[in-house]
């Protein structure tokens, strides 16, 4: 208890120092909000992010900072997964920090509770890892640089379309989950739209662990290929059976977002051979300023890999700072307009916003496939 | 001065709403357990007045207080329709039945694509705050007080210490018990439906096994000796975790120390004394 509170006292002095400091020079830091699931369940997601904006952070402040060497700040505040508390903490940063804007936060229900108080305070919202239909309806200060599902998973179909010719198909959705339900709609109008035939539509619970009926039915019509939103937990489970039950291995999954995990490989092994899923970025992307991201990473968090979320929290940081630059004052009403307006080219590849202040660029989308338990790019 | 106030009320204008809305709730499942019962079915008598009101006002445009009486009246129906069978049941076994019904809620909610299915129903309009809730909750507050006070909360008093001896003095048991749970789950209705508007978006996941349990928690904390008492627990519950945001990651294994403590020393709610009789 005595050593805590010592240190506490020193981090104290050390900030109380700093905080001098930059006054003396007159250079006073532009202090973002940063709203993210720091404690919890989900808190693997928030604290990837923040992992990401801190180096971005750190970065940005060694090569001067913003407005001509004021540096940049990020005041956290943890929503633990709860909207109430994403509320609250962003009425807090809006109403008592007066921050010029808001990073996050972490899941699409907390935006769709957060996102209207910003909007209503005119203060400028960026979600990083937002990815449901209609997170920028919500109000013209809301952006997100997250691709949404819509924009991934069509790219994602159309390659195994290309690729391996499949015509027809077996859907699979949890119907529980706002996240797998709202990719599994995004699956359905693009399956229509390539022409691919739909055999069946299975649902199931996110917390099931016996999917046998619904896969022995899918055995029954032969599919070329089974196209699946899941979680990660379920979507191993649906796979290991779907072998299991002896489902050829031919016939292979294409997942939505929820797929996109290195957990997939972990929990169904070989099982999970073949699965395609389309990703925003990846860490074997060979491009110069991805790999330095990589390394960087790894040398700031102890050999830790980076991942999707913390490649968007990163590039997201960049964008922002370039908006502020443009903004020519840490300003809410100005950097909004700045931010419309920004072209940037990071780690996820070229980078700007539509006019519904959603990513307009989907170049930088890659498919991925499953080799050996590992994901891998798709040659 | 007026703007510092100003902005300091905007700033924790959820808080404030969410301290009304949990005071209802607590009183809700307070007449529950006055008559002796155990229901972990409020969450769910929430959630159906939480979606009564918000459909109302977003597909057909009703004025909010026609929304208000909406999501009162079909919770309190459907308690009316369960209670029946339910409450032959007592003490562990009707807890269980409710679980059962709050989980049958949620899985209606989730696959009724009518109010969203999984995605919930978002953009409901804002109506009622501050002053609807706080109205409520007053209004709630005096006539359960005056309701303990009297003869009938004599009756529920006494049903809660010795449900036979109760019924032999004349105390018709069924009759209370249905009425408690008609009356509570109206009461947490009505505190879903503000909420709803208040908060802009519900979803199926939001009314589900731990909401209940948070709802009775509130009485756990608070006590059930007087309707005051759940109210205190429940703005205590729901001020703490944003109290402790200055712990950062500390917060919420001291809010969760908090409550063991508060629990382990004071067993019978933080105010545990009875209203005295007047009349």
């Amino acid at each position: 208890m005595r050593a805590m509170s010592r240190r506490v006292l020193l981090a104290a002095a050390l900030l109380g120092g700093s905080l001098v400091g930059a006054q003396a020079q007159d250079k006073s830091p532009v202090k973002l909000g940063a709203i993210e699931i720091l404690t919890g369940p989900n808190s693997r997601y928030g604290i990837a992010i923040q992992r990401g904006f801190d180096l971005a952070l750190a970065d940005i402040n060694k090569a001067g900072g913003v407005l001509g060497g004021r540096p940049l700040a990020i005041a956290y505040e943890d929503s633990a997964g709860a909207k109430e508390q994403a509320l609250n903490a962003a009425r807090k940063l809006i109403g008592r920090d007066k921050v010029p804007l808001i990073l996050g936060p972490t899941l699409s229900n907390e935006m769709f509770a957060a996102g209207p108080v910003a909007n209503e305070r005119k203060v400028p919202i960026v979600g990083t890892s937002t990815t449901a239909n209609g997170i920028t309806a919500i109000g013209p200060y809301v952006f997100r640089t997250s691709l949404p599902e819509a924009d991934v998973i069509p790219v994602t179909l159309k390659t195994a379309q290309a690729k391996f010719g499949i015509k027809r198909v077996a859907v699979m959705y949890g119907n529980d989950d706002a996240f797998t339900k709202s990719a599994y709609d995004v699956m359905k109008a693009s399956l229509e739209k390539l022409g691919i035939e739909t055999l069946t539509t299975e649902t199931f619970g996110s917390k099931d662990s016996d999917f046998s009926a619904q896969l022995t039915k899918i055995k029954a019509l032969n599919p070329d290929a089974i196209v699946l939103s899941a979680l990660v937990e379920a979507a191993s489970g649906i796979e290991l059976q779907a072998r299991q039950l002896g489902i050829p291995e031919k016939v292979f999954f294409i997942g939505g977002n929820g797929l996109n995990s290195p957990k997939l490989g972990d929990i169904a092994g070989k099982a999970a051979d073949g699965t395609l899923v389309g990703s925003p970025w990846f860490v074997g992307k060979p491009d110069a300023a991805n790999q330095a991201f990589v390394n960087a990473f790894k040398d700031k968090y102890g050999g830790d890999l980076p991942d999707q979320f913390a490649a968007q929290a990163y590039d997201t940081l960049f964008i922002v700072a370039k908006a502020i630059d443009a903004a020519g004052a840490p300003d809410s009403e100005k950097i909004k307009d700045a931010l419309i307006k920004v072209k940037y080219t990071g780690v996820m590849g070229p980078f700007s916003f539509s006019e519904t202040r959603d990513p307009a660029d989907t170049s930088g989308v890659v498919v991925l496939v499953m080799k050996g338990g590992k994901f891998q790019l798709l040659q | 001065m007026w703007e510092t106030l100003d902005d300091f009320y905007w700033t924790y204008q959820s808080l404030i709403h969410a301290v009304g809305v949990n005071g209802i709730l607590a009183l809700s499942v307070y007449v529950v357990l006055a008559v002796g019962q155990l229901s972990l079915g409020q969450a769910a008598f929430m959630g159906v007045g939480a979606y009564t009101g918000a459909l109302l006002t977003v597909k057909f445009g009703v004025p909010f207080g026609v929304a208000m009486v909406g999501a009162a009246l079909v919770p309190a129906l459907l308690a009316l329709v369960v209670g029946g069978p339910t409450l032959r049941l007592t003490g562990v076994y009707l807890a269980i039945a409710t679980i059962g019904l709050g989980e049958i809620t949620r899985i209606v909610f989730l696959n009724w694509d009518y109010a969203g299915g999984a995605l919930g129903l978002s953009s409901i309009p804002e109506r009622g705050g501050v002053a609807a809730i706080y109205g409520t909750l007053a209004v709630l507050l005096v006539g359960l007080t005056l309701v303990a006070r009297s003869r009938v909360g004599r009756a529920m008093e006494a049903m809660r210490e010795d449900e036979a001896a109760a019924g032999v003095m004349g105390v018709n048991l069924p009759r209370y018990r249905l009425v408690a749970l008609v009356v509570s789950s109206a009461m947490a209705g009505v505190a879903g439906c503000l909420s709803a508007h208040v908060s802009s978006f519900i979803g199926p996941n939001e009314y589900g096994f731990e909401a209940a349990v948070t709802i009775l928690s509130y009485a756990l904390l608070g006590g059930i000796g007087s309707p005051l008492a759940p109210v205190l627990g429940s703005t205590i519950l729901t001020l703490l975790p944003e109290v402790l945001r200055p712990l950062a990651d500390f917060r919420l294994m001291v809010n969760g120390l908090i409550i063991v403590l508060a629990v382990l020393f004071m067993p019978r709610g933080i105010l545990p004394w009875r209203i005295a009789r007047t009349g």
